[in-house]
């Protein structure tokens, strides 16, 4: 585009000299290079252009043409698993390196079909849950393409199940892998271990360090720390389609639906049948079932036939028992049925235990006490089986529902091993959102009262109003508790006074110049601010006493996490406009301080700068106000507690003032701050001010006892 | 026409140009993608044929995976399920018997049989055990002991060594568990052995060091890391910090070294602690110190695993990555470090500071794991006030706890119940029931009547239920935690209180915004007598104060469940013989719990002037002022508590128009104010 207007800008002085019949070639010249063009043009458009635009999307490739390697029969195999494998010793980090994502990178092998010397296949190339797992990887933002920039391998082989593969050539494949390496860094991923007679609760195959993603181990082959105890995934789950049915007392109390059972076992469910009747319900294989019925899709108990897994939406809790595997397929169908799944199955190792809290959703027996399981079971309040209902459905919508919920949340796992300082969270794993969304987590939860000694930082906001702000600051330099003053000089057009015009105070004072005239000034953290302990004032509140100042301090040392201030503010829900109003009456409530005279953590100022939700920020300091409610919203929000109002005072800024204290009394600044309260309320989704009825006042103000005894006698009463 | 030409030349040659670039467009982007792409597939490819694999597995293969009978228990290996026999704990829960010891017992061996004598679960007799805890001796005395009396393989043992076995065992562990500071990762068995702190030799028996920890965020210029010498020692290293710190090269590369080696507590925000296992013991210093420890691979169990997350409090990282760690450090947000350095001095404070309470949690560990689905859940382990102040027993649900309101998003009740003490003959406390009935916010009065006098036949008729139960006569009583209380807040009462229903209404509002505090009228304030050399308090009015007294006060009916089933039982006794001592003592516990003052409300004075005189002594009555011979009370509970955990306030919350010289009008609690 450039070149074309420098073109054109120098034209004007060629063409008057141009003679006609070099006009004609200019003209023949330019319609043959625009004819040329519109060849091209048509070049690139026509249908050939179809079959290389599917190039650049992902490839389309039949699994009939992967690629065959032949091993031949002397191709070394891997070692056994070692199990004294730990990250430190066996995973090479040095391959993860600094990410400033914190996320690992993930290659996953091309899919090629092994066949040995004889030609004879190595196991099934690939079956259709291995590859959605690896399609998930694929889309996720782990995967990478360069395999020299990855931390993890995934091999292409499918190991999911030990039966569908000969174990000593695929050990044989694995190794020779491109980066095999002994297995460093591998993850293999098996859901069914073993086979018979001995069922290994840990695939067969010979790896060495590769990490494995195993359904079904038991404490004897898991190693803590390094491998990953994955579900068995349920294929039925994602044939039938569900309803959700939510917690509460259901039909059955205990039922047992698994079909192949030790008759140990069954002897011992039969016995408890019978001794609590309707309550417990015990299925079996259905013996007589027509022709075309699938026999996964029903159950039976005598000659009633039951559909499964609708049956499990009718119990409460649901046994779930070993087999010559550990880890069964049916706990999936149990928790997405929100039964509670009652684990008897002594040493194995439960899906995604590393982080899971598996005490929230389900109860583990012994295989002992399996007699006294009923009795167990009914120990348990009805409020928490509620609460493990819940929670047994959100595990399975959140790590049971899909292959791919299952890979995500494996490679999770491997992540936050290897950046543990960027980990997820107990509460984010384990919280279903409806809790997540109602909790609060206070960042200042430690009761703690902070040393009188460290005093406070009083921050004053200034912009021109030198004579008043020098009042202020003899006032509030006669606090003992001040450590240091700070005065933020917001007027750039202006310079702040002399150093020698400056009040002579015993603590230090700091002049910090703004680059613009914003509100939100007088929250920035600045690196002056030494104390926990913040007193926000404006420059003209000066009727604040010493005395009010310093008990203010103590009480903010009693409530750190609060904001403690002075001038005390209610919203109010306007029923005849639905929404929120701003009252500064004085009333019998409190819901806001104002941080024309507050104390508060400096922390706070932190959140308020860098972690203030929504573009309230940019709001406040473009409309020159509400900074203060905006803080209060904050702090509230965060620590789900109320404002301190401390010590009657209402009138702050000069003793003739007889109305109502604030910024303007006219009626647009209180429609204005209503504004500000529903702008808000709606940027953070919800009201988090805290109504109270009560302040802070000295234990002995207005006590029938003498003033000279007080700590805190010069209160003002107004 | 000459300019119409011209126009006409200048059209057709912008429109070329136009053309030119539109034309290059698609050449350009033709160019850029082909070459590199061709042939590389792009992701995990997908196959046209996608549609007909077979399942990872055949459909019944899932459901019938040929039985098996159950296992046979593996020689060696044991878990919970197969090797402890929770059958023995049916009756009473958990009681454990401790060996006695033969013998010369060294210190620490006589503080760990201290606290196990002490604490809830103890027995005398090994036939009624559950779990009979063998101490594994220490170095001091050298010799093993021989296989106890009841060994029985080792079932139901419980093998517990403070220090990590100094002795070869003589005899298998069989089917013990094995309680040992800092095991190493290899031999520890999740879920059934137990990781202990590796603890000094001069770890306090009960109460401990409190945590270092003055202010929420870390000071600023602090240093950021420290890192853990040999001997106990730390290096504290500047802001300007490289790898150096921890690959021993730094007396070469860097200037002199910033040690302090008198200070065996760090200050500093990290702490790094090598993963050798001799640097174990700078872990329970760190979390001391309030300094985040980052443990680099280590070897051995974290204490308490089974219960604590660590990933709260400290941060494992990798010791081959010092660069990447450091960085993570650094850059660390100013939320994360303030959350794990607060969780730090938390779990310090409730399972590490005393012999007491890493004993204590080890048997609460033991009880969880019998109670099966009704432990503490992981909530209560990992919060304020932590487990042992939790109890379980109480409900299985957190948000019947005052403690965890903010995380539940729940809100306690909105009723109380009166609960009055009385045992005087003559009248019942009619103005007082008529005053606490005439609140809006009460659900019920429950009179406790603690006298041989059999109580009055007639009450006062109310609006609310009124109740009476027939107490033990033990000033203890009114603490214990009756079962017809229905709502979350008590306001526990003397027949001799006095007061007005808005005093009522306005503190149970305010107990609503502090539900874990003890909101009271009257209060007493503590104070070290330097003359005496001990604590004393008084009910004189002060400035300040740290106790309230409970004839008058709201609380949250958990406490009555700690008071009677979480104290020792001598503190009760204590205060069973004098009775001023009850009060310090449930204000004692209300502050170990809560690291908090009291609350006080306004509470006028006319009532104090229409008291009558005390009755008899040891029976409900005024306890207005200590006895003298009471002030040793204190003195006693400090030390059973092993501290002094009262906190005073300063302040007194009262309505927000208090006393303003506003029309009253206005005021919502007017009768509060009279003179």
């Amino acid at each position: 585009m450039c070149a074309s207007v420098k073109y054109n800008i120098r034209g004007p002085a060629l063409i008057p000299r141009m003679k006609t019949k070099h006009r004609i070639y200019y003209i023949t010249l330019f319609s043959i290079v625009l004819l040329g063009l519109i060849a091209t043009g048509m070049f690139q458009f026509w249908p050939h252009s179809i079959e290389s635009s599917s190039d650049w999307s992902v490839q389309k490739r039949s699994i009939r043409d992967v690629p065959v390697v032949r091993l031949p029969a002397d191709s070394p195999v891997p070692e056994r698993g070692d199990l004294s494998c730990r990250m430190h010793t066996c995973f090479d980090v040095y391959r993860c390196g600094f990410n400033p994502k914190n996320k690992i990178k993930v290659y996953i092998y091309s899919l090629k079909k092994y066949v040995d010397d004889a030609g004879v296949p190595v196991s099934s190339t690939i079956s259709q849950e291995y590859n959605e797992l690896l399609t998930a990887v694929a889309d996720s933002d782990y995967y990478t393409e360069d395999i020299a920039r990855a931390c993890l391998f995934i091999p292409s082989i499918d190991l999911l199940n030990q039966n569908a593969l000969r174990v000593k050539e695929t050990a044989q494949a694995l190794a020779q892998l491109s980066r095999w390496d002994r297995g460093t860094n591998h993850l293999l991923f098996n859901m069914l271990p073993g086979g018979p007679p001995d069922y290994n609760t840990a695939l067969d195959v010979p790896r060495d360090r590769a990490l494995l993603a195993g359904g079904g181990f038991s404490t004897w082959t898991y190693r803590q720390g390094y491998d990953v105890s994955i579900p068995v995934y349920s294929p039925l789950s994602a044939e039938v389609d569900l309803p959700e049915k939510g917690p509460g007392p259901r039909r059955y109390f205990l039922l047992s639906s698994q079909m192949a059972l030790h008759p140990e076992y069954r002897e011992e469910l039969a016995a408890l049948q019978a001794r609590h009747g309707e309550a417990a319900l015990v299925l079996d294989k259905c013996t007589n079932l027509s022709e075309g019925i699938p026999a996964a899709r029903k159950r039976c108990h005598k000659h009633q036939v039951f559909d499964y897994p609708q049956v499990l939406q009718e119990a409460t809790f649901c046994v779930v028992l070993r087999g010559a595997r550990l880890g069964q397929a049916v706990l999936s169908d149990v928790l997405r049925a929100g039964c509670i799944p009652v684990i008897i199955a002594d040493s194995y190792i439960l899906p995604f235990s590393e982080v899971l809290d598996w005490k929230r959703a389900s109860v583990a027996v012994p295989e002992e006490k399996m007699s006294d399981v009923y009795s167990i079971l009914q120990s348990i309040p009805q409020r928490q089986i509620e609460e493990m209902q819940r929670q047994a459905r959100w595990f399975w919508e959140a790590y049971f529902q899909s292959i791919k919920a299952i890979a995500l949340a494996t490679l999770q796992i491997i992540n936050d091993r290897i950046y543990p300082y960027a980990a997820i969270s107990y509460e984010d794993w384990n919280d279903p959102p409806s809790v997540k969304w109602g909790s609060v987590s206070n960042p200042l939860f430690l009761p703690l009262i902070p040393p009188q000694s460290q005093g406070f930082t009083a921050i004053v906001l200034t912009y021109d109003r030198v004579e008043s702000l020098f009042r202020v600051i003899t006032e509030v330099s006669k606090v003992p508790s001040l450590s240091k003053l700070l005065v933020v000089w917001n007027n750039q057009n202006k310079n702040p006074p002399e150093d020698s015009l400056w009040p002579k105070i015993r603590v230090p004072l700091k002049v910090v110049r703004t680059a613009e005239n914003k509100l939100s000034n007088r929250f920035f953290p600045y690196d002056e601010i030494e104390t926990e302990a913040v007193l926000a004032i404006d420059d003209d509140i000066i009727m604040l006493t010493s005395d009010e100042l310093q008990f203010g301090y103590e009480v903010w040392r009693e409530f750190p996490d609060r904001l403690v201030g002075y001038p005390g503010r209610l919203h109010l829900w306007d029923h005849e406009m639905s929404k929120w109003k701003y009252e500064s009456e004085w009333t019998n409530e409190v819901s806001m301080v104002l941080t024309g005279a507050a104390f508060y953590h400096k922390y706070f100022n932190y959140l308020y700068t860098y972690k203030m939700p929504g573009d309230i920020k940019n709001w406040v300091d473009a409309h020159m106000n509400c900074e203060d409610i905006a803080m209060n919203f904050l702090v509230a929000n965060v620590t789900g507690k109320a404002v301190i109002k401390v010590t009657p005072r209402k009138k702050f800024k000069c003793p003739e003032c007889t109305a109502i204290d604030g910024l303007s009394l006219d009626q647009t600044h209180m429609v204005e701050r209503s504004e500000c309260i529903n702008k808000f309320a709606s940027v953070f989704g919800t009201m988090p001010l805290k109504v109270v009825e009560h302040r802070a006042d000295p234990v002995l103000y207005k006590d029938d006892f003498p003033e000279k005894l007080k700590s805190f006698p010069n209160i003002g009463s107004l | 026409m000459q300019s119409w030409r011209r126009k006409s030349l200048w059209l057709a040659l912008l429109a070329s140009w136009i053309l030119v670039l539109l034309g290059l467009f698609p050449l350009l982007r033709l160019a850029v993608p082909t070459s590199p792409r061709a042939g590389a597939p792009r992701g995990w490819p997908r196959w046209l044929d996608a549609e007909l694999l077979q399942s990872f597995a055949k459909p019944g293969e899932l459901l019938e995976d040929g039985p098996r009978p159950p296992q046979a228990l593996r020689g060696g290996s044991c878990n919970w399920g197969a090797c402890f026999d929770t059958s023995k704990c049916r009756g009473g829960g958990l009681k454990v018997f401790v060996y006695p010891a033969a013998g010369p017992v060294s210190e620490t061996r006589r503080r760990i049989l201290a606290s196990v004598e002490g604490s809830r679960y103890h027995t005398l007799s090994a036939a009624e055990a559950c779990l009979l805890l063998l101490l594994s001796p220490d170095t001091s005395t050298g010799e093993c002991d021989p296989v106890p009396p009841q060994w029985d393989g080792g079932r139901n043992h419980l093998v517990l060594s403070l220090h990590p076995a100094p002795c070869p065992r003589t005899f298998q562990l069989g089917q013990a568990m094995v309680a040992e500071a800092s095991p190493t990762v290899d031999t520890f068995r999740p879920g059934f052995d137990v990781a202990l702190p590796l603890l000094p030799e001069a770890h306090p028996l009960r109460g401990g060091a409190p945590g270092q920890l003055r202010q929420h965020s870390p000071r600023p210029g602090v240093a950021l890391l420290a890192l853990a010498e040999d001997g106990g020692r730390w290096h504290v290293a500047g802001t300007d910090f490289s790898a150096c710190p921890w690959d021993g090269r730094c007396e070469q590369d860097r200037g002199p070294k910033q040690t302090h080696p008198g200070a065996t507590l760090p200050n500093a925000t990290f702490c790094l602690i090598p993963g050798r296992s001799p640097d174990v013991l700078h872990f329970l210093q760190a979390l001391q110190a309030g300094c985040i420890p980052v443990l680099l691979s280590p070897r051995w169990e974290l204490p308490f695993s089974e219960v604590i997350d660590w990933t709260k409090a400290a941060i494992v990282a990798d010791e081959r990555l010092p660069l990447q760690v450091l960085t993570a450090l650094q850059e660390m947000p100013l939320t994360r470090v303030l959350a794990l350095r607060q969780q730090t001095q938390f779990l310090w404070d409730a399972y590490f500071s005393s012999v007491e309470k890493v004993v204590h949690t080890t048997l609460e560990i033991i009880q969880d794991r019998i109670f099966g689905p009704s432990a503490h859940p992981s909530l209560l382990w990992n919060r304020p006030p932590g487990a042992i102040l939790a109890l379980p027993t109480f409900s299985p649900s957190p948000s019947d706890f005052p403690f965890y309101h903010l995380q539940q998003g729940s809100r306690p009740l909105g009723r109380f119940s009166a609960l009055i003490w009385g045992g005087a003959p003559g009248q019942p406390p009619l103005k007082l029931i008529q005053a606490v009935a005439g609140s809006q916010h009460c659900a019920q009065i429950l009179v406790l009547w603690s006298s041989e006098k059999p109580p009055p036949t007639r009450w006062p008729k109310t609006a609310v239920p009124l109740t009476v139960i027939d107490g033990h006569r033990k000033v203890s009583d009114r603490f214990f935690p009756y079962s017809a209380i229905s709502t979350d807040a008590i306001l526990s009462l003397d027949a001799h209180s006095s007061l007005s229903t808005s005093e009522v209404d306005f503190a149970f509002v305010v107990w609503q915004s502090f539900p874990e505090r003890m909101v009271g009228f009257l209060t007493w304030s503590h104070f070290w007598d330097e003359a005496r050399g001990g604590w004393g308090y008084t009910a004189k009015r002060t400035n300040e104060f740290s106790m309230v007294l409970t004839s008058a006060a709201f609380y949250h009916r958990y406490y009555h469940t700690l008071f009677t089933h979480s104290l020792p039982k001598a503190l009760r006794t204590l205060a069973d013989e004098a009775p001023t001592c009850v009060d310090v003592l449930m204000n004692f516990l209300v502050a170990s719990v809560t690291k908090l003052p009291p609350i006080k409300v306004p509470y006028g004075m006319w009532h104090q002037e229409a008291r009558p005189p005390p009755l008899e002594p040891g029976g409900p009555g005024l306890r207005q002022e200590p006895q003298p011979a009471a002030q040793n009370c204190i003195n006693q509970m400090a030390a059973g508590f092993g501290h002094m955990p009262l906190v005073s306030s300063r302040l007194r919350l009262d309505p927000v128009l208090f006393k303003d010289p506003v029309s009253v009008l206005r005021k919502k609690y007017r009768s509060l104010e009279k003179p």
